[in-house]
C-alpha cells in the first residue's frame, strides 16, 4: 500500500470530513422531522401534515384516495417533509436581531463556538475499524489510496471528544450574558450549573469502558468492547450505558433535563435574544450534540460497527461469519438513529425534572453508581479479562 | 503546495505560539472581564495546540479539558456574576496601572534571567528527556498517555499523591472559608 504524501494526506482528510459533514447534515434534518411524528404519534396525533406535496406526492396521492374511503390516512408518515425546506429557508432569511444593549462581539461568536464545538467532536470518532473505502486508481491525485473509517482515530481520542464537548458549554453561558436579558442570563448560569456537574458522572462513566479495554483510543475501544469481553463485562456495560445515557440527556439540554430552555419558566431560555440563522446555529448545535451523544453510546456500548449491543457480539457471533460477524458501517448508523429515536421517545414519556432535583440526581446519584460501575469494571478487569 | 504544506507542519508550533500570544495579549487589553476570558480561553487552546505540534497528545487533550473545559467556565462563572458595575471596574484598572508596569517589568527581568539560556543560548541537540528509562518498550509518539502514566503512577508516585494532598486541602480550606463567611 502506497504512503500518502502530505497533501494527498489532507486531502483524503478533507474528503472524511466532508463524509461526516454529509452525514451529520442529512440526519439532523431528519431527526427533526422525526422528532415532529413521532411525538406526535406519541401523543395521539399525526404531527406536521400540512406541507406535503399532496398532488405529486405518492403519499399523498394514496392519503387523497384513503380520505375517500372515509378512513384515517395511515400513510401520512411522510406527509410534512416538505416543511423542512421552509424550515431551513425561514432561518436563513429571517432578519437577524441583535438587541440593541447585547455585547456585539460576544453575542455573535457564542453560537459559531456551540456549533464548532459540537461538529468537531466528530473528528476523533471512529466509524469502522480500518479502511472505509479505497479510491479508484483512476481518481485525480488521491487515486488508489485507503480512506480510514475515522478522520483522526488519535491515542487519546476519548480525551479530545471530552475536552472539545465541554467546551460547547460556553456557546450557552456566553449566549445568556451577551443577550443582557434576564431570562437568557438565568437560563445560561442554570445551563452552566448543569452541564459542568453532569460533566463529571458522564466521564466517569465512560472511565469503566477505558479500564475495561485499557486504551483511550476510540476505534480500539469500541473494538474491544463489541469483541474482547469476557461474559462479565455485560454487567459494567449495561450500568455504564444507562448512566452515560441520563448523562448524555443532561449534557445535551433534552428533555427531562432541558433545563436552560424551560419554555415555560425561561421564555426559551438561552436563545431567547436570538433569531435568524443564530438561532439555527444553536438548533443545528443542539441536534449535532445529540448525534454526537448518540454515536458515543453506540460506539461504547452498543458494539459500534458490529451488530450486537453489549459485547455480545463477542460472545455469541463469531467472526467467521458472513456480514454479520463482520463490522459494517451500516450498523452504526443504524444504532446512531436508533439512539436518537430514544431521545424523541423519551422526551415523549418522562416529564421536565424540577431544577433541585436535576441537581441532586447528578450529584447523589449519578456519581456515586458511576464510580460503583467503575468499581465493577475494574473488577472485572482484575479477574476476569 | 507540498513544500508549502510542509513549510506550515514545520511550523505549527510557531503558529500556535504567536496565536498564543495574540489571545494573551487581548485578554490583558480588553476592558471588559468576559472579553478577557474569551482571549483567556482561545491562548488556553492555541497552548492545547502548541502541545500537539511537539506531538504531545495527552498534554495537549489534558490542557483542552481541564483548562479550557474546567478552570475557565469557572472563571466566566465569577465574572459574569461580577460584572454588574463596570465604572468601578475601569477605575480599578486605572489605579492599578502605574503598579503594574513595574510588575511587568520586575517579571520580565525574572523571566529572562530565569531563561536566558534557553531564549539566547545554543539549540539542545536532542530533546531533553528527565528519565529516558521510563519510556523503555513504549512508542512514546504513539503512546504517550501510557508514557504519563507510567511516569505518574509508578516513579513519581509519592509526590504526585502530595501534590494531590495539598489540592484537597486547599479545597477543603477554600470550603471552610466560604462556609464561615456566611455564617
Amino acid at each position: 500500500m502506497p504512503t500518502p504524501t502530505l497533501t494527498q494526506f489532507i486531502v483524503i482528510t478533507l474528503v472524511q470530513c466532508l463524509l461526516v459533514v454529509i452525514f451529520v447534515f442529512v440526519v439532523v434534518p431528519l431527526t427533526v422531522f422525526a422528532e415532529r411524528k413521532v411525538l406526535g404519534y406519541l401523543q395521539q396525533r399525526l404531527g406536521s401534515t400540512r406541507v406535503a406535496s399532496g398532488h405529486v406526492g405518492v403519499t399523498g396521492w394514496m392519503n387523497r384516495g384513503m380520505w375517500k374511503w372515509g378512513r384515517i390516512p395511515v400513510l401520512s408518515y411522510w406527509r410534512g417533509i416538505p416543511g423542512l425546506v421552509a424550515d431551513i429557508l425561514k432561518l436563513i432569511l429571517k432578519e437577524d436581531v441583535i438587541p440593541a444593549k447585547a455585547d456585539k462581539f460576544v453575542f455573535f461568536i457564542a453560537p459559531a463556538l456551540s456549533m464548532v464545538s459540537a461538529v468537531v467532536v466528530f473528528a476523533a470518532v471512529s466509524f469502522v475499524p480500518g479502511v472505509f473505502f479505497t479510491f479508484p486508481a483512476w481518481f485525480p491525485l488521491v487515486g488508489g489510496l485507503p480512506v480510514s473509517g475515522g478522520i483522526a482515530d488519535i491515542n487519546v481520542g476519548l480525551l479530545w471528544i471530552l475536552g472539545v464537548a465541554s467546551v460547547g458549554v460556553y456557546g450557552i453561558v456566553l449566549a445568556g450574558w451577551a443577550s443582557n436579558s434576564k431570562y437568557p442570563l438565568l437560563g445560561g448560569l442554570r445551563s452552566a450549573a448543569q452541564m459542568v456537574s453532569y460533566e463529571v458522572p458522564l466521564a466517569i462513566s465512560l472511565l469503566a469502558p477505558v479500564v475495561l479495554t485499557a486504551s483511550l483510543n476510540f476505534g480500539e475501544m469500541s473494538t474491544r468492547m463489541a469483541v474482547g469481553l469476557p461474559f462479565w463485562g455485560l454487567v459494567p456495560q449495561i450500568l455504564g450505558f444507562l448512566i452515560y445515557l441520563t448523562c448524555g440527556f443532561a449534557e445535551t439540554n433534552r428533555l427531562p433535563f432541558d433545563m436552560p430552555e424551560a419554555e415555560n419558566e425561561l421564555v426559551a431560555g438561552f436563545h431567547t435574544e436570538y433569531s435568524g440563522m443564530k438561532f439555527g446555529f444553536f438548533y443545528l448545535a443542539e441536534y449535532i450534540n445529540m448525534t454526537v451523544v448518540a454515536a458515543l453510546a453506540a460506539g461504547f456500548f452498543l458494539g459500534g460497527p458490529w451488530l450486537l449491543p453489549f459485547g455480545l457480539q463477542g460472545l455469541l457471533i463469531p467472526a467467521s461469519v458472513p456480514f454479520i460477524g463482520q463490522p459494517h458501517a451500516i450498523f452504526f448508523a443504524v444504532k446512531i438513529i436508533f439512539m436518537l429515536f430514544t431521545y424523541i421517545w423519551v422526551r415523549g414519556t418522562i416529564p421536565r425534572y424540577r431544577y433541585d432535583q436535576v441537581m441532586s440526581v447528578a450529584w447523589k446519584y449519578l456519581i456515586p453508581m458511576a464510580l460503583a460501575n467503575l468499581l465493577l469494571a475494574a473488577l472485572v478487569r482484575c479477574f476476569a479479562v | 503546495m507540498e513544500h508549502l504544506l510542509e513549510t506550515i507542519g514545520r511550523n505549527m508550533f510557531a503558529i500556535f505560539g504567536v496565536m498564543t500570544l495574540c489571545g494573551a495579549a487581548f485578554m490583558v487589553a480588553s476592558r471588559s472581564a468576559v472579553h478577557s476570558v474569551l482571549g483567556f480561553l482561545f491562548a488556553m487552546l492555541c497552548i492545547a495546540g502548541c502541545f500537539l505540534s511537539l506531538e504531545a497528545e495527552f498534554l495537549g487533550m489534558a490542557q483542552i479539558l481541564v483548562y479550557a473545559g474546567g478552570i475557565v467556565v469557572l472563571f466566566l462563572f465569577v465574572v459574569m456574576l461580577v460584572e454588574m458595575s463596570k465604572k468601578r471596574e475601569k477605575e480599578v484598572f486605572q489605579l492599578q496601572s502605574r503598579y503594574a508596569v513595574v510588575a511587568v517589568l520586575v517579571g520580565a527581568a525574572v523571566f529572562v534571567g530565569v531563561f536566558r539560556k534557553v531564549i539566547f543560548g545554543a539549540a539542545s541537540p536532542e530533546a531533553l528527556v528527565l528519565r529516558p528509562e521510563l519510556a523503555q518498550g513504549l512508542n512514546v509518539a504513539n503512546q504517550n498517555a501510557q508514557a504519563v502514566s507510567r511516569s505518574l503512577f509508578a516513579d513519581f508516585l509519592l509526590p504526585f499523591e502530595i501534590l494531590s494532598v495539598i489540592l484537597l486541602v486547599a479545597l477543603v480550606g477554600a470550603v471552610v472559608l466560604a462556609k464561615t463567611e456566611r455564617v
